[in-house]
Formats: C-alpha cells, structure tokens, sequence
C-alpha cells in the first residue's frame, strides 16, 4: 500500500472523539506550560530590568548580577536548561512535578528574553523624562509606575505577544522530559501504531493554528500601538 | 548536593569535539537557508501574486510551527512515502528549512533598503550595473542585513541543541551519553551550559568586530 492509501484507511480510526480530545488537551498543556511560563516570565524580566536601572538601583553589583543573569540564560539553549531544570530539582530532592518544571523552564528562559525587551521598551522614553520626574522630587520607583512605563507599554507589548508564540513553539522540547504537551502527545499516538503523517501532521497543524492566532493578536497590537512591524523569532 | 566537577573535567575535550559538530551544523544550515531566503526574497519582492503565494505559505508554515516537530516529520513520516534519512540528514534538512523560512523574512527588508531615488540617481549619472550593485545598492543591504543576520546564526547556534534528539553527536547528545555513563548530571548540564554561553559570546564579539570595522556597523550583535 501506498502511503496516502495508509493514511485513508487509518484517518477514520485516527480522527475519534477520544483521539482529538486528548490532542486537545495535549494544546491546553502547551498553553499552559507557555503562556504561565511567560507571565512569570515577565515578571522576573520586569524585575531583572529595573533592578538594571542606574535611576532605581545604585549598587553596581546589583546591576552586574542582573546583566550576568540576563547574559547567560539568553545564551542556554532551551534543551540544555530544561536537562539543568529538571536534574538539579531531582539532585536538590524536590520532588517537582513536570509541569512545573516545564514552567520554571520557561519562565527562567522567559525572564531574560523579558527584561531585554523591557529594557529596550524604558530606553524608548527620553531620558529628559527621568531628569525631570526625579528633579520633582519623585522617589525612583514613583517616577518609574508614574512617568516611565505608561509610556512604554506600547513598545513592550507587541514583542511579548511575539514571545508567548515562541515559547508555543519551543515547549515542544519539554516532550523530552516527559511532560504530555502537544509534541508528546503525536508522540505516543505514532507508539500506539498510527501512522506518523497522521499524529505529526496533525500536530503541525494545531501549532500552526495556535501560532497563526497569536501572530494575528500581535499583529492587530503592532497595527494600533506601534508604527514597528512585528518580528518573528524562532 | 554535592557538586564533583573534578569527575567529569574529563570528558571536557569530547564536549568541545561535539560543540565543533553544533557549530557546522549551524553554519551548513545557515549557508542554505541563506540560498532560500535569498530566492524567496526576490520572488517576494519583484514576483507577481501568482508566484508569491506559494512562498508566503512556505514562510508561514516553517515560521508558524515548531523546528522540532518539522524535523520529527521529515525523520518518521517521509519514511512511508518511502524515503529514509539518516538522522544528520533529517535534522539539516529541517533547519535548512526552517532557516530558510527566515531569512525570507529578514532578507526582503535587505530589498526594501534601496531608495528607489537613488537607484534613479546612479542610472543619470551613468553607472554600470556593477557600479550601481557595489556603490549603491550593496551598502543598503549590508548594513541593513547585517545585524538580523548575525542574530539569526547565534540563535540558530543555538538551535542545534536539538539535533541531540535525533541521535546527532553533537554537544548537547554528548552531554547526554555522559550523563548515562556517569550520572553528574547537574554538573554536566551546567558545563554544557557554560560552553553554549562561551560559543555564542565568542560568535557575537566576532560578528560584532566584523561589522564594526568591515562595514561601520555599530549595531550590537546579539
């Protein structure tokens, strides 16, 4: 038999009720692990870089730690930190279930990805704007919330839409561990005998539709906050 | 935890043999993806609508999915069409690919750099069309490309972590044979680590230094 001829005899067998409400929830594991990894993500980022400030944080070993921190998790590949992640939860015995390590992967990833865009978002306010804000005797961090950020939020936001479809992309590799996302999920239907044009095939094309309505999304905020146009980013 | 680095110091010269392996692979996977974009550019930018769809969907499709799923494609399902490839093979072919994808993406700016204007100038002042390519429309590309490029192969450097999956020896696979021999595994994923840190240092100062004097580049790299 050809292959097509294989994949027509299995597709009634393959496309169940039982079959795509596993894929499905395989997705939600994925958004899951993405989208929950970015927000924390983003907050350590957020915290990474105002402690980066000179205006808020005067101790220079401070800001030495964040940029070393920043520096070297942009510069792991997400599979070495996953291995690092979930072995040293086993070495320090914590007993993490893996979705949280899936998680704390992406959102120590996440953290440096973040605080570089919001670095580049607080550099877009002039710094004539600081000046001022501190010379009216505002504390830093009142001049930060008050003056700084509302006016960069529209060149940090874009981008983060961007990264959440990234991380969509790159939780593909937490299948390594073990965590049922979507790329395991294919994985242990093709073990279970379907025909792997069937299991990936559809797995390329439920991430292509996630990914396509996190692109639009961006898109759509690119359009109305910013005149930049939206990168993509593996 | 105790950490012993002094047990698996020795299997530092095997990982950097494998870190030479990643580095190739994202060179050869570069240099492709280069060619494609190239082509892909070009049909973006002066092809009529009939010729450019077929590349915005090959654009979407490569950009919108993940690399290791393409590859997990092309290494288990191309086999029932009857084409079998050796693991080094699928995941070339897969970042090709992918790269490809890409460098469409950031290539067709290097099209849209070129004032129209100034090409108009260069065709008054009598140029020939190697003098228009060198003087005029090369510097717009170059220092237009350069930067998105030089990020592209530090992330695609990057990316080849994943070849381990697939049985490639390469550094991150290594690191993985030497877990299962010696079970150091924190030790070994943070040297491992350090070496992907020290590459892709290495290969921004020398990208960076490249632009910076061959083509007054200031952008940083990376």
């Amino acid at each position: 038999m050809s292959a097509w001829q294989i994949v027509a005899a299995e597709a009634p067998r393959f496309f169940t009720y039982w079959n795509m409400l596993f894929l499905g929830q395989a997705v939600l594991n994925t958004l899951i692990a993405s989208v929950l990894g970015c927000g924390l993500g983003y907050a350590m980022g957020f915290v990474l870089a105002v402690l980066r400030l000179p205006q808020v944080m005067p101790v220079a070993a401070v800001r030495a730690v964040a940029i070393l921190w920043v520096e070297a998790f942009r510069r792991i590949p997400f599979l070495v930190l996953l291995l690092l992640v979930f072995f040293s939860t086993q070495a320090l015995r914590m007993e993490a279930p893996l979705w949280a390590v899936a998680v704390a992967s992406v959102a120590i990833r996440m953290s440096a990805l973040a605080a570089e865009n919001i670095r580049a978002g607080l550099d877009s306010v002039r710094p004539q704007q600081w000046e001022a804000a501190l010379t009216m005797n505002l504390r830093p961090l009142a001049a930060l919330f008050r003056i700084v950020l509302p006016q960069s939020w529209r060149v940090i936001l874009p981008p983060s839409i961007v990264h959440v479809l990234s991380m969509v992309k790159e939780t593909s590799l937490v299948s390594q561990i073990g965590f049922i996302e979507l790329t395991f999920a294919a994985k242990m239907l093709t073990q279970r005998g379907f025909s792997a044009i069937l299991t990936y095939g559809t797995a390329l094309v439920m991430y292509f539709l996630v990914s396509w309505l996190l692109a639009s999304l961006a898109r759509a905020a690119g359009k109305k906050l910013t005149a930049r146009p939206i990168v993509l980013t593996p | 935890m105790v950490l012993q680095y002094g047990q698996v110091l020795h299997y530092l010269p095997d990982f950097l043999w494998g870190a030479g392996l990643s580095l190739w692979i994202a060179a050869l996977a570069f240099a492709g993806g280069l060619l494609i974009g190239l082509a892909g550019a070009a049909v973006l930018t002066y092809a009529g609508p009939w010729a450019r769809w077929p590349v915005i969907a090959y654009v979407r499709f490569f950009t919108y999915t993940p690399q290791l799923v393409q590859i997990f494609f092309l290494f288990f399902a191309l086999p029932e069409f009857g084409i079998i490839l050796p693991p080094i093979a699928a995941v070339l072919i897969g970042m090709t690919l992918n790269a490809g994808a890409y460098l469409t993406e950031i290539e067709r700016a290097g099209f849209d750099s070129v004032p129209g204007a100034e090409l108009d100038a260069a065709e008054t002042l009598g140029f020939s069309r190697v003098q228009t390519i060198w003087h005029v429309i090369a510097p717009h590309v170059v220092r237009t490309l350069y930067p998105s490029l030089s990020n592209h192969y530090i992330i695609m450097t990057l990316g080849t972590s994943m070849a381990a999956i697939f049985g490639v020896e390469e550094l991150t696979a290594r690191a993985l044979n030497a877990n299962a021999i010696s079970f150091r595994s924190v030790e070994i994923f943070s040297i491992t680590a350090g070496i992907y840190i020290l590459l892709t240092i290495i290969a921004s100062f020398l990208l960076w230094g490249v632009g910076r004097w061959l083509f007054r580049i200031r952008a940083r790299v990376f």
